[in-house]
């Protein structure tokens, strides 16, 4: 009702003072939020670009070879064959690279390191070049056979420099130990918590560490359209493996290098396939996600409370000072719930009406400063995988936002207006306020 | 008991032994008792007494925001107790018209909006139709130029003449006043007290309370209330005899 809606405005404007003051704490509370969800989403983008990129895919199916129940490696043998199955069977698939995969210890003149081997084809991982930023050599001479790249933190613990030596020794698919020496071709600046524990030949190099032929691969990184699909495709893709004769193992929450015990333990010989996200790849960054997030829910939810308390506040000093005024217009006929209408209206208003300047502002201060280039933390560089402080405002949650604030703060109108209208008309009436 | 009638007329109030106590604390206080009456149409009846006698209390049951607590009140041919809070409120909007002692009008809402939302309240009207009737009021109580003006921006007198307007624009059976002289000053007081009579020689019946002798001699009927009853009634008058 039009007119419930200009008492309302009048109203708020009336009072002013106290309208600025909780709509002002209201549109903080929705920049604040309009910050927080963009930030998180800007973390989340460039975590999973960025891991995704370099140790995992969307949706990875790999595998474990057995050759004896004794033994483990991360070996999917003819490749191929599983490769255009899954292109068939990966709905949203937008691209895929072949990887292998590998763990073993690096070993220089001075130290050595536990390290988790990839072995890549340069020339079709456009994205890994883009995204990794190198600080000595190029990442291009990773097409050199037994070149190697490894990271800052990698390259000063073994005291390595472009051009060195280091030798990659791992266990052979058939249980006996090998080593190759790799030469240094270029050093990247760390991106993520473990990406020291990272090193990257070429696909062949890991090969003839493994003493692998040509038709075996560690596994395929599947990249989708839509990647919170991931889940949702691993189960199709599990299911369709099992149906086309692949035994398939049962999915465990790990990444594949901590499998390695677990599956030399299993009582099986032979080729398996394992269909892993991102998720099970990389639980640092799950669980950093959720950490970020579940922060970002409790914020948000003692942010609201205050809110909350602040427009009951604001609604039982209104209806204590216009109690005369509700008696006098249930008296003229006014039913008990558009008195409780007329109240709801003025929190409704003033909660949509701050949550949009709210939107209006965070969306603003999001864009300054992303513009402004922020450094990031040197600790949170590590855990966020990234250098600057990005915010990505996502327009479906910057409106849930809006959305949950304006409906929660309208309901902590309801309580008040909800007594409002019960109050009697003729104590209402002959009411001191 | 004292009863007052109007013969042959089909009364709008009817009041038959009404008490009305209210509790404070352990106590009971009567501010009614057996309170017996009758308000006809036209009539222009001013209920009078001392403070404390029990007149904003009568009034408060026929203005169906009160019920009594034993006896019958019978507004616009509905028995009140029987009715729910929500019929209560309806017959409220529908029957009757209120008069304030401190006007009581939307403080944020222009003379015009406060006199047509009775209107929306009923949703009978479209705009057009409530435009004219409140205009007609307006004109009607001499504010007409003052439409668009709050009510902060009027005198007491011109707030009070935008309440009768307000109180009119349904066509209530009974338009009920409490003291609606005593926030003014005499020379205002007597223009409203002119305007009702004026309105109550058109066809609205009033019915108000005062304690103020000079109101009470403007009434076509006195009901005189002390401690809680009616005492006496000395001019019994048909409908518009004051006139």
């Amino acid at each position: 009702m039009n007119t419930l809606l200009l008492i309302a405005a009048r109203n708020l404007a009336r009072n002013r003072k106290r309208t600025l003051l909780l709509g002002g704490a209201i549109a903080v509370v929705t920049v604040l939020l309009v910050l927080l969800t963009s930030l998180f989403n800007g973390t989340q983008a460039s975590m999973l670009r960025n891991a995704t990129t370099l140790s995992t895919g969307h949706v990875n199916v790999a595998g474990f070879y057995k050759i004896t129940s004794g033994t483990a490696a991360p070996v999917v043998t003819e490749y191929a064959k599983l490769r255009a199955l899954v292109e068939k069977e990966t709905p949203g698939l937008q691209s895929l690279v072949i990887r292998g995969r590998g763990f073993g210890k690096l070993v220089s003149d001075a130290s050595s390191q536990i390290a988790v081997v990839s072995g890549i084809d340069i020339a079709q991982e456009a994205n890994f070049k883009n995204i990794l930023e190198i600080v000595h050599g190029d990442v291009n001479r990773l097409s050199e056979p037994h070149s190697i790249l490894i990271f800052e933190a990698t390259a000063e613990r073994l005291e390595l420099k472009i051009g060195d030596n280091v030798t990659l020794s791992s266990q052979t698919y058939r249980g006996s130990n090998n080593s190759i020496d790799c030469k240094v071709v270029a050093i990247a600046k760390p991106l993520g918590m473990f990406s020291s524990f990272f090193a990257y030949v070429p696909l062949q190099t890991l090969r003839e560490l493994y003493g692998l032929d040509q038709t075996t691969a560690g596994g395929i990184q599947l990249y989708l359209k839509d990647w919170e699909q991931a889940e949702q495709v691993a189960a199709k893709l599990r299911i369709a493996l099992d149906k086309s004769g692949y035994r398939v193992m049962d999915h465990m929450d790990l990444p594949y290098w901590r499998k390695f015990d677990i599956v030399k333990r299993e009582d099986w010989t032979g080729q398996k396939i394992d269909v892993t996200t991102w998720m099970d790849e990389d639980p640092f960054m799950k669980w950093t996600l959720f950490g970020f997030r579940a922060l970002i829910v409790i914020i948000f939810m003692v942010l609201l409370a205050i809110i909350i308390i602040g427009v009951m506040n604001t609604l039982w000093m209104a209806i204590r000072e216009r109690t005369r005024e509700v008696g006098a217009l249930r008296a003229i006929g006014m039913q008990r719930h558009t008195v409780m209408a007329m109240f709801v209206t003025e929190g409704a208003l003033l909660a949509l009406a701050s949550s949009t300047i709210g939107v209006i502002l965070g969306v603003a201060a999001a864009f300054a400063l992303n513009a402004a280039h922020l450094k990031m933390i040197k600790g949170f560089q590590m855990v966020l995988m990234s250098e600057t402080v990005t915010l990505l405002v996502n327009v479906p949650t910057v409106l849930i936002s809006l959305l949950v604030i304006a409906s929660v703060t309208t309901l902590g109108s309801i309580l008040p207006a909800w007594r409002a209208a019960r109050l009697q008309p003729v104590e209402a009436m002959h009411s001191s306020n | 008991m004292h009863m007052a009638t109007t013969p042959a007329i089909e009364p709008i109030v009817h009041l038959s032994n009404v008490d009305k106590d209210y509790k404070l604390g352990a106590v009971t206080v009567s501010a009614l008792k057996q309170v017996s009456l009758e308000i006809a149409p036209g009539e222009f009846t001013v209920i009078a007494g001392p403070s404390g006698s029990g007149k904003t209390t009568l009034l408060n049951l026929i203005g169906c925001v009160d019920v009594a607590t034993r006896g019958e009140v019978i507004v616009a041919g509905q028995d009140t107790g029987k009715l729910s809070e929500g019929d209560l409120t309806r017959l409220r909007l529908n029957a009757l018209g209120f008069i304030f002692q401190s006007f009581n009008l939307v403080g944020v809402l222009d003379a015009f909006q406060n006199v047509e939302f009775p209107l929306l309240l009923q949703k009978k009207m479209n705009a057009a139709q409530r435009k004219e009737r409140v205009m007609d009021l307006l004109n009607r109580v001499g504010i007409a130029e003052y439409a668009h003006h709050r009510p902060g921006e009027l005198s007491g007198g011109q707030r009070q003449r935008v309440a009768i307007a307000r109180a009119l624009v349904t066509f209530p059976r009974i338009v009920l006043a409490d003291e609606p002289t005593a926030n003014l000053d005499s020379v205002t007081g007597n223009q409203i007290l002119d305007l009702m009579q004026e309105l109550n020689r058109e066809g609205t019946t009033f019915l108000f309370s005062t304690h103020d002798p000079h109101v009470v001699s403007r009434a076509g009927r006195v009901v005189r209330l002390v401690d809680g009853r009616i005492v006496t009634e000395p001019e019994q008058q048909s409908p518009m005899s004051h006139t």
